[in-house]
């Protein structure tokens, strides 16, 4: 049996259209006659990755005007380089994963969920490249509070991202929260590399990258909670 | 489309006409009964007319519209996989009643072929060999990449190499349907 034999068996197993109802068809005109009006159609993706992306990069920004450049102060051009670089990089990427979630019949390159372990893998990666002072001193209570104001970063990054993509449709909540989740915490993350000024290795690596990992967990809990409202409707 | 984002009411009536009988027959190939299928035709076009400024000029109307479809039929399902749980607790003890759903011979056809096949495979096999989708489309509807249903379909290719009978193949292909 060959490949060719097989789409013969289906295009002749096809050949008879399925008719439909006309007094369905009807049913369904009517249906949508009275809400029937122009409607505008949405931006283009790279306008609203673009949104984004200006977004995550204000509230950073704001965030570590506010709290002081530290972190970018004490870190060295090529690790300046490397931390922003991949971070801008990933950002792009989670950008790009939250419009495609948020219209539907996107192209997508990556699922959410390899996003996120993408962005938490690459980061520990390159914080492992680029600091080696293994020391943890005051390793949780330090920790804890980046991690908090990385979180408390991700807030209003969420809270904007939704505002530029409410007129989208995600067809998986689930999915399209957890990138939302991943973008946010990334934005997160950026703000405390331009702040915190610690570098021992573990600091970093655990409680820097964590941003990243409970947003985008928390995201994910939204988006099933959201699912499953919306099927209960 | 275009007409129909701008509020053209027989632009409207047209796309249904168009794209509901492909409807119909994506959700028949995912083994619903017909009655089922008109239903989630139905809450497909309700979803696609709520969004329907997020399909954007140029894009297709097919891979869009089947990604609707799509989660208009997983929502059915697990509605279905709820309701049927409840209704087991309720009818625990009584036999119950099985009622073939309708089907014409070209579902019949189409739903032997298929059958072997997983849920996913069935899926993708249907857009690309049934409804004449292209990878990229059904890559987009199905939101994975090109890559994945190529693989799916590989997979789906070897079961239905294995399946498929030559003498069934040879009645079918003789035009046992038309």
């Amino acid at each position: 049996m060959k490949d060719t034999d097989i789409d013969r068996a289906f295009s002749s197993a096809t050949r008879v259209p399925h008719e439909l109802d006309p007094a369905l068809l009807d049913q369904i005109a009517d249906s949508i006659k009275l809400s029937l009006r122009p409607v505008r159609a949405m931006p283009p993706s790279w306008v609203l990755t673009g949104g984004l992306m200006l977004t995550l990069l204000a509230v950073a920004l704001a965030g570590a005007a506010r709290a002081g450049f530290g972190g970018f102060e004490s870190l060295r051009p090529l690790e300046r380089l490397l931390i922003f670089g991949a971070g801008g990089a990933l950002v792009l990427a989670t950008a790009r994963g939250v419009v495609s979630e948020a219209v539907p019949g996107s192209r997508r390159d990556l699922s959410s969920g390899t996003l996120l372990g993408v962005s938490c893998a690459g980061l520990i990666s390159v914080f492992a490249l680029l600091f080696h002072d293994y020391r943890s001193e005051h390793f949780v209570s330090a920790g804890v509070i980046c991690l908090i104001t990385g979180l408390l970063h991700s807030i209003p990054i969420a809270a904007l991202s939704w505002l530029i993509l409410r007129r989208g449709f995600a067809v998986d909540p689930s999915s399209a929260a957890t990138a939302g989740g991943t973008l946010a915490g990334l934005g997160g993350l950026m703000m405390l590399e331009l702040h915190c000024a610690n570098l021992e290795t573990l600091h970093v690596m655990v409680w820097h990258t964590a941003v990243v990992a409970v947003s985008g967990g928390c995201g994910a809990l939204v988006g099933m909670l959201i699912g499953r409202y919306r099927r209960g409707r | 489309m275009r007409g129909y984002q701008a509020g053209d009411f027989s632009a409207a009536r047209s796309l249904i006409e168009q794209v509901s009988p492909r409807l119909l027959r994506f959700f028949l190939s995912q083994s619903t009964s017909r009655s089922d299928a008109e239903d989630l035709v139905q809450e497909t076009w309700l979803r696609i007319h709520r969004v329907r400024h997020t399909y954007r000029p140029g894009e297709s109307v097919m891979a869009w519209s089947y990604a609707i479809a799509r989660h208009a039929r997983l929502d059915h399902y697990r509605r279905v996989v709820r309701t049927s749980a409840q209704q087991e607790r309720l009818d625990e003890g009584i036999e119950p009643l099985a009622i073939a759903p309708e089907q014409d011979e070209s579902e019949d056809e189409l739903e032997a072929m298929l059958a072997p096949l997983s849920e996913g495979q069935r899926e993708i096999i249907e857009m690309l060999k049934v409804a004449g989708m292209s990878l990229e489309e059904v890559a987009r509807a199905t939101c994975t990449t090109v890559g994945a249903v190529k693989q799916k379909v590989h997979r789906a290719y070897k079961i239905l190499r294995k399946t498929i009978a030559p003498d069934g193949l040879k009645r079918r292909a003789s035009g046992g349907l038309a």
